[in-house]
């Protein structure tokens, strides 16, 4: 157990209680194990990997048969039985069937009787444990009762982000082991990060391999004095944002090239943190804005990248390509969305008669922004009223065609309109859409076109 | 009909000789026997208008496709090579690499892109492939059985090894499968409609995925509609950290388009050649409806056929020397049909002899004497227009504002929809290119003559006619190049002009005595600026220089070889499709419109004797029940009562003969009848039984 304990205390820094506990629990296969352990935590605190990692070593040393699967994976109960009889006893080929727990218990049962597996010990770790809760209702109060049923040496590990209380239902659940991962602080963040210095610079040493006079400046500059400031001041900014240390660790590399770079050309010196500081800035902050989208630079073409990376909404409007009465019906749409029906009438017919003004209705139109329908969301409305909007703002005659209907099914398909109700029937003309943009990109596509939303829109007559 | 022997009420099929699938049973059994691939009868095909249409329309496709082939290729070399890449890396962690094709919005269009890279890993042998449609992934389960299936079902057609794969695997036993029998080939998996995958399914599948990413290699590509907010929208964090992004942008619609025009279309290669009115509105729909590249070539394609398929007059649409050669195959009816031609009577007026008038009327084997003259000359002036097209495009294409329009197909439509000349627009032209300063200009005149130039080397030449067109353009550039060089050469000096000796009141404005004075001679000033330039005299030598190429181009290009449909040589409609009226009724589906014809006016569709109508609104006793509920619930507001509405159907349907009759009680047959076309009514949309008023019925059209 000792053994276990200190192998895994290296890789997983910061993580020795909880390694510690763990080893006390299911150190010792000799020992009964707990029926069941619930591990949870926040995305990136090492739970998975701890787990993983956990078991691998208990079945290397102490020969415990394991299973890790993933509750995702398991959209019908039937595929996690077979995989984790298929983990827990190697070797027996397709023979091992189980339709449901019943026979899955009776399985492992079986196993208790046959010689030599008295001692033997049984781990199960279920990942993304909360997707339990959605599958056959026997599933968790079986596995969290296993050890009692099939009367083996066998603990069920189950990971997930939520607390335990999440998983109470009606039924009531006996009792397990809950053991918290809690979040690294910014300390202990920094020397996870830090850790992987040596693999860092040999990195950089390797990419710099053909260039003599970077490779000597690197070899020389990135000590582990200079990582770690470096990563001071990257968690400085990125700290408050992002905890998840994988995401963190990635964006670290990725910011690193930039960070070294006057000191590669020889413009800043390598202790000089200050002016690194000023030169670093800027781009630790835009990078902030994409930090979890993941998206890959290619190695040529930063042009075209830069087009991508400004996601404004203006550059979106107007990088949408759509069809010029696609455009319009969008408009119709939003339009539709943000009036009231009853409104209808005045703003597209053109002699729609005198309004008559009375205190009540001033008193009521003098609308704070609270009530402003462009800010409190869409509206629904029917095809009909869709089209009638459409020809009333477009100032051609169109025939209502085929291809003019098909569009709007395409803009269903690209999630710019959205059905509300009534999906299944379009024919009687009771199916209702709800327009799914906001003002300043329907306003954007309106000036691509040449027509003016905001003129149409009750909130700003 | 046979009766039944069921006891149970209900709808029975009799199967009989009409049935659909006996015909279709009955045509394979034909066909073969036929001994050609088409759907149409040997007597069609063997018409030499069938054979030039066939060739005219492979060229076209394979042109196009070749076209197509190229301007994917960039995107998809880099696609398979960030493929084959990502074999080479080792994963180390959870991360799934992620291609995102930014495709546009037409993703049918798109379709066949993604089959190309399929084929084209295929052949390079390093990736598995499967295309995951949305429509196959309504829950997690069917997606995951469509991709396990996929890439297995790809194994055997790959190694020929009988697994009994049932496709009912589960995860666990694709991982040991898959794993098994692959090491480095990488496992694609395609999602071409990104927009159109449920969102959980879509993340689960992610994450199942990344998950495996470690055993399995696999590589995931989403082809997206619409923008990279869309990719970001549907995946949150916890999905989004599971993948590494690499985006790839294809070519626009739009741009795709204008290539296809610019390079098949217009090609001066291409006998077959559309009007300003059809092409528009080809374009049209494009640009205003769908953004299909594939539409548009199949609306192209039915233009074609249309065109072709109006009698083997229009086999002679081809090349010069083949137009030749079919000319002796043509009948007297073909004749007549060319001798019917719109065209053909301006021809046959401008003729003064009346032997040689009567000749062509009558004489066949006169007119097929005169017939290559006319082809070369139309043929000719095609090759013409084309070339000096060139020549107007570079020309005004990039003037503010594009009064003419900035693209070549726009040019196009402009010119042969009506004498360009005397559009304001051209006026407007002239007008901004006169404003061009000296180098601007000269550079600019030189631009368009070197283009056109090069035009004429590069596509024209080769062509059978294209010495002649060449000859026939050559000087006139040169005469135009002359007179630029005339407009390098002209100083800015003024020159005097007759009828300006009397304006010698410039050196005179010091010498006012008063206020008065001065306002009065400068508004006389202005006043003489004003007429200058209305009577377009220009006052210095570069100027008139100016003036004087554009007028050159203007009468030896424009008007010459830019001349609109109507005013183009006899016996064009043989070369140019203009049935627009045909086209658009076929091609634009109208269902509201047919509809409400079919209704109202039954006689349009069935033809019979019994409902010919006088008037649209007429209602005869005749017409079917279906119709006259349908005339009936016309004049009805938004609520149609149903006893009125009986009332008045039953009134229509006797013709008012039993008028005294028994007002209350109402034959059960009327009654049938009418409740059985309201519930056809209702079938078809037009009506809604509330439920609020149980007597009432809800209009829902309008």
């Amino acid at each position: 157990m000792e053994s276990i304990c200190s192998s895994m205390e290296k890789l997983f820094p910061c993580r020795e209680a909880a390694i510690g506990i763990l080893g006390e629990l299911i150190g010792d296969s000799k020992e009964a194990y707990p029926s069941a352990i619930y591990l949870f935590g926040h995305s990136g605190t090492g739970k998975t990997a701890l787990t993983r990692a956990f078991l691998k070593e208990c079945g290397r040393k102490q020969n415990v048969r394991t299973a890790h699967l993933n509750a995702i994976e398991c959209y019908t109960t039937k595929i996690m039985l077979e995989i984790l009889l298929d983990s827990l006893a190697p070797g027996q080929g397709d023979a091992l069937k189980a339709d449901n727990m019943l026979d899955f218990v009776e399985q492992l049962h079986q196993w208790h009787g046959a010689p030599g597996a008295e001692s033997q010990g049984f781990l199960i770790a279920v990942d993304n444990a909360e997707r339990l809760r959605d599958m056959d209702a026997n599933v968790l109060p079986v596995l969290l009762r296993l050890q009692q049923l099939t009367s083996l040496n066998l603990c069920v590990i189950l990971l997930s982000q939520l607390p335990f209380e999440k998983f109470y239902n009606k039924t009531g659940l006996s009792e397990v082991i809950s053991l918290h991962l809690a979040q690294y602080n910014k300390a202990e963040t920094q020397r996870i990060l830090g850790s992987d210095f040596a693999q860092v610079r040999s990195q950089l040493l390797e990419q710099f391999a053909q260039d003599t006079k970077r490779l000597e400046i690197c070899q020389e500059a990135v000590t582990e004095e200079f990582y770690n400031n470096y990563l001071n001041l990257f968690l400085s900014v990125f700290y408050k944002a992002c905890r998840d240390v994988p995401e963190l660790q990635l964006t670290a590399r990725k910011c690193l090239s930039i960070y070294l770079e006057p000191v590669l050309d020889g413009t800043v010196e390598a202790t000089d943190i200050s002016r690194l500081w000023r030169h670093i800035a800027g781009p630790l902050r835009s990078a902030l804005t994409q930090i979890y989208m993941r998206i890959e630079k290619p190695p040529e073409e930063t042009e075209d990248f830069a087009a991508i990376e400004d996601q404004s909404v203006r550059k979106l409007a107007q990088s949408l390509e759509l069809p010029y009465y696609a455009k319009f019906l969008l408009i119709a749409a939003f339009l539709a969305s943000h009036n009231a029906a009853n409104q209808d009438k005045r703003l597209f017919v053109k002699h729609h008669g005198k309004q008559r003004k009375r205190m009540q209705m001033v008193n009521a139109r003098a609308k704070t922004t609270e009530k402003m329908s462009t800010t409190l969301g869409p509206k629904s409305f029917s095809i009909d009223r869709l089209l009638a909007i459409f020809y009333a703002i477009l100032e051609e005659k169109v025939g209502l065609t085929c291809n003019l209907l098909s569009q709007i099914s395409t803009l269903v398909h690209l999630k710019l309109l959205s059905f509300v109700s009534g999906e299944q029937n379009i024919m009687d003309g009771s199916a209702r859409l709800q327009c799914t943009i906001g003002l300043e990109f329907v306003m954007q596509i309106g000036k691509v076109v040449g027509f003016n939303v905001r003129q149409y829109l009750c909130d700003f007559m | 009909m046979d009766p039944t022997i069921s006891v149970s009420k209900g709808c029975f099929v009799y199967k009989n000789g009409a049935t659909r699938a006996g015909k279709k049973a009955a045509g394979k059994r034909k066909r073969p026997a036929a001994g050609s691939s088409s759907l149409l009868g040997q007597e069609v095909v063997e018409q030499p208008f069938y054979a030039e249409y066939r060739r005219a329309w492979s060229q076209l496709n394979q042109h196009i496709a070749d076209l197509q082939q190229r301007s994917y290729a960039r995107t998809l070399e880099q696609l398979v090579d960030f493929v084959v890449r990502q074999g080479q890396r080792e994963a180390r962690d959870e991360v799934l690499p992620t291609a995102a094709l930014l495709t546009g919005i037409n993703q049918p269009d798109h379709l066949s892109q993604f089959t190309a890279l399929t084929q084209r890993l295929h052949s390079q042998r390093s990736a598995r492939v499967c295309v995951l449609q949305s429509r196959d992934c309504a829950t997690l389960k069917a997606a995951v059985e469509s991709l396990v299936f996929g890439l297995i079902e790809n194994e055997d057609a790959d190694e020929e090894d009988a697994d009994d794969d049932d496709g009912e695997e589960d995860v666990a036993d694709r991982d040991r499968k898959a794993a098994a029998s692959l090491t480095r080939t990488q496992l694609v998996v395609i999602l071409p409609d990104f927009e159109c995958f449920a969102a959980s399914v879509l993340q689960d599948l992610i994450l199942i995925l990344s998950a495996h990413c470690v055993a399995l290699p696999f590589v995931l590509v989403l082809g997206v509609a619409t923008a990279m907010t869309a990719v970001h929208g549907t995946l949150p964090y916890h999905v989004s950290s599971k993948i590494r992004l690499r985006v790839f942008q294809t070519q626009a619609a739009p741009t795709g388009l204008n290539e296809v025009l610019d390079k098949v279309l217009l090609s001066p290669k291409y006998a077959f050649h559309l009007s300003g009115k059809t092409f528009k509105f080809l374009t049209h729909i494009f640009l205003y409806y769908d953004f299909s590249i594939h539409g548009f070539i199949q609306g192209f394609k039915y233009c074609l056929m249309e065109h072709f398929f109006a009698g083997n007059a229009f086999a002679l649409c081809t090349d010069y020397s083949k137009a030749l050669a079919r000319i002796k195959q043509l009948t007297h009816e073909d004749m007549e049909t060319i001798r019917r031609l719109p065209s053909f009577r301006p021809y046959v007026e401008q003729i003064n002899d009346c032997k040689r008038i009567i000749a062509v009327l009558t004489d066949d084997d006169y007119l097929k004497k005169k017939l290559p003259q006319l082809l070369r000359d139309c043929l000719l002036h095609f090759l013409l227009f084309r070339s000096s097209l060139e020549f107007l495009t570079e020309l005004v294409g990039d003037l503010p504002r594009c009064p003419l329009g900035k693209l070549r197909r726009e040019l196009y439509v402009n010119c042969l929809n009506k004498a360009v000349v005397t559009t304001p627009e051209y006026k407007e032209c002239v007008q901004m290119l006169s404003f061009l300063s000296k180098d601007e200009f000269v550079a600019k005149v030189s631009r368009c003559l070197d283009r056109t130039e090069q035009f004429l080397a590069d596509e024209i030449a080769s062509l059978e006619l294209g010495e002649a067109c060449t000859a026939v353009l050559q000087p006139q550039l040169e005469t135009i190049r002359k007179s630029v060089d005339d407009v390098v050469n002209a100083s800015m000096a003024t020159v005097k002009s007759p009828n300006q000796e009397r304006a010698p009141t410039a050196d005179h404005l010091t010498a006012v005595a008063s206020r008065q004075e001065l306002k009065e001679q400068l508004l006389q000033r202005s006043k003489e600026d004003k007429s200058r330039h209305q009577q377009n005299t220009p006052t210095t030598q570069f100027a008139r220089a100016l003036q004087k190429t554009l007028q050159l181009i203007e009468s030896l290009l424009v008007q010459d070889h830019l001349r609109p449909l109507h005013d183009a040589p006899p016996i064009h409609e043989l070369f140019v499709f203009s049935d627009i009226a045909t086209v658009r009724r076929n091609i634009i589906g109208a269902p509201r419109a047919a509809l409400h014809t079919a209704l109202n006016n039954p006689h349009f569709y069935m033809q019979c004797k019994c409902c010919e109508l006088q008037d649209q609104a007429q209602l005869v006793g005749s017409l079917p029940d279906l119709s006259v509920v349908y005339k009936l619930h016309l004049e009805c507001g938004r609520m149609i009562n149903l006893f009125d509405w009986l009332q008045a159907f039953r009134s229509v349907v006797s013709g008012g003969d039993n008028e005294d009759g028994n007002q209350e009680q109402i034959d059960p047959q009327i009654q049938a009848r009418f409740t059985r076309a309201v519930a056809e009514l209702q079938f078809l949309g037009y009506i809604k039984m509330s439920k609020r008023k149980t007597d009432h019925a809800t209009r829902l059209t309008w």
